[in-house]
């Protein structure tokens, strides 16, 4: 996949990536494929193993990793943090699709419990 | 409510999605749960194709509409249905509070290594409750609206304070007359101190027995420490005379895991099962008070309980297949919240979480904490889930205190980050004083938390043994019912 698809790209491939040095552990996603708040979902979904620094650079956000165990390998940790992304794509779009449904469904248990006041009462 | 134009909204390709949320359990098998928990697997293509819309598996689609993930667009009854069994399984919250904890003495002659509050000496009656302050916590736990009322006597060693049990028991029953609740009784007790007359009185009270057994003696004697170093002795004995006396189904145990129990579940459960006992609550040891110290029990990491606990479980299905019945608690209760519309009401595992409003304590002092957890707590110098005191606090004060309500405002799962897209949020709970006792906020950081990291490999375990094994299948429908 491109990086116009919103497939991740290396740092060495990070363009204009501000103070990315030689041995930060890094990746790039496309600003126009990749939702920010997927980013910062996978970030904190993979707190466990390593923070997460998100930078804008130019059209692609850039993540730099700081692992929290020094035996995790480079690739170990990009593996890790696009299957986290991945996923938190898919679940930001259902999220996005089903949030007027999620929403009915909510008042519709809600309305008959006398918690909460009817429409226009 | 406009039911009809929000559900048409953003047809697809001859189906939509309903809200639902997915868990990866392997490199092969992805769980998709609905807004209730009803779930079903699919591969990791599968997800792909559902969620981008592609997917043209009829099969498939028809599973997944029949378990509420999709439907067809301008349908209404998926969201109707989904919204009663969402509001049964919160039928349970206008009905606060069921359990009242009576600590009705902190004193205890035992010295377990993982207890959280108790080492006072037996001998000291100025940490024993009055009857002028059990009298006042009756008062209160009256006022709930709940229609059932547990109460229970905990400790310390209860039994050391048997006078005032005695006492409680007859008010409340007095009380009930005006309220007409359905009113029970458990005694937590070590059993050391049972007797013919405590015997007696059980039995005409109807009263339920709830002990500790840890396994094996040499396991629970290390872990249970009394003078005579005899304390399984005493519980297996007190176990033995509750069952004839007064039944077998009037006394339950309950063992707490500590390193020592590693790579012994099956000498554990064995010793339940000798007994008589067929059910069992593998528990890991509670972050609290001593049980935090270098010898509490507690030097095991989630992923070690995780091995005990399968271990464990494949114990209990292999007894279960050669016609021994024992039951896992907490896969009971699991099963129960996963393949039914019920909440069994577990504290733990609850959203709006269950402090205060599925139980309160009265300490021996008057005292009132959200739950026992935060009186552990306060026993360790910190007050933060102290909702009041029995002496000057109205009912009114106690539940719609800012020390109960912010945290359960602040730890509920359907909005907290992670748990709010966590497949397993409907199987799930808040524990607002775990998180606050281990990471020092009420939601705490879900990623880094051992609750949400042992519950996760819980439910992942429990799905996957349901998806490989058509027998565990079965046997967790029927620890559901």
């Amino acid at each position: 996949m491109s990086p116009a698809d919103g497939a991740p790209r290396t740092g060495a491939e990070a363009t204009g990536a501000g103070a990315i040095g030689a041995a930060e552990i890094t990746l790039a996603f496309d600003q126009a494929t990749v939702n920010l708040d997927a980013l910062q979902r996978s970030a904190y979904a993979v707190a466990a193993e390593m923070t997460v620094d998100i930078r804008v650079s130019g059209a692609d956000y850039v993540c730099t990793f700081f692992p929290r165990k020094q035996d995790t390998t480079d690739d170990e940790l990009k593996h890790r943090f696009r299957a986290e992304v991945n996923d938190q794509i898919l679940r930001v779009r259902i999220a996005k699709e089903t949030e007027p449904l999620r929403n009915l469904v909510f008042a519709l248990a809600f309305s008959q419990t006398g918690l909460v006041e009817a429409e226009g009462a | 409510m406009k039911l009809e134009r929000v559900a048409t909204a953003l047809p697809r390709h001859g189906w939509q999605l309903l809200p639902l949320r997915f868990h990866r359990i392997d490199a092969d098998s992805v769980v998709l749960t609905n807004l209730v928990g009803e779930h079903v697997f699919v591969t990791p293509d599968e997800l792909s194709a559902v969620v981008n819309g592609t997917c043209a598996d009829q099969e498939l689609l028809a599973r997944l509409r029949a378990a509420h993930l999709i439907q067809v667009p301008g349908e209404t009854l998926p969201a109707e249905l989904l919204a009663i069994k969402l509001r049964t399984r919160m039928r349970r919250l206008p009905d606060s509070t069921g359990l009242h904890m009576f600590v009705v003495t902190l004193r205890c002659e035992h010295t377990c290594r993982y207890c959280q509050v108790s080492r006072q000496s037996a001998a000291k009656n100025e940490f024993d409750m009055t009857e002028e302050t059990a009298r006042r916590a009756l008062e209160l736990a009256f006022r709930s609206p709940s229609p059932h009322l547990k109460v229970e006597f905990q400790g310390g060693e209860p039994l050391l304070n048997f006078p005032l049990i005695r006492w409680i028991t007859a008010e409340a029953k007095r009380m009930n007359k005006e309220h007409g609740k359905d009113l029970a009784f458990v005694i937590a007790t070590n059993l050391a101190l049972l007797d013919e007359e405590i015997l007696d009185f059980c039995a005409e009270e109807e009263i339920h027995i709830s002990t500790s057994l840890d396994g094996p003696q040499d396991l629970h004697n290390g872990n249970r420490r009394r003078p005579g170093r005899d304390s399984w002795q005493q519980a297996v004995a007190g176990i033995r005379r509750v069952q004839e006396r007064l039944g077998k189904d009037r006394v339950s145990a309950l063992m707490t895991t500590t390193e020592a129990s590693l790579g012994r579940a099956a000498e554990i459960i064995n010793t339940y099962a000798e007994l008589g006992l067929h059910g069992i609550f593998l528990r890991p040891v509670s972050p609290y008070g001593f049980a935090l110290r270098g010898r509490g029990g507690a030097n095991y990491d989630v992923d070690r309980w995780l091995q005990f606990y399968e271990a464990g479980l494949d114990q209990i299905v292999e007894m279960n297949r050669q016609g021994v019945p024992m039951v896992e608690m907490y896969a009971s209760i699991i099963a129960k919240k996963m393949l039914t519309n019920a909440d069994p009401g577990y504290v733990d595992l609850t959203s709006p979480a269950g402090i205060g409003i599925g139980a309160l304590v009265y300490n021996y002092d008057g005292d009132i904490y959200a739950s026992d957890e935060g009186r552990m707590l306060a026993e360790m110098g910190d007050r933060t889930f102290r909702l009041g005191t029995v002496h000057d606090s109205s009912y009114a004060d106690i539940m719609l205190s800012d020390g109960l309500l912010y945290p359960l405002t602040e730890s509920i799962t359907l909005s907290a980050p992670m748990c709010a897209t966590c497949a397993f949020e409907p199987y799930c709970g808040a524990d607002p004083v775990f998180h606050y006792a281990t990471m020092g906020d009420f939601t705490g950081h879900k990623a880094l938390s051992a609750f949400c990291r042992r519950n996760m490999g819980v439910f992942t375990l429990l799905l996957r043994k349901m998806r490989d094994d058509p027998y565990f299948r079965d046997l967790l429908w029927r620890w559901a019912q």
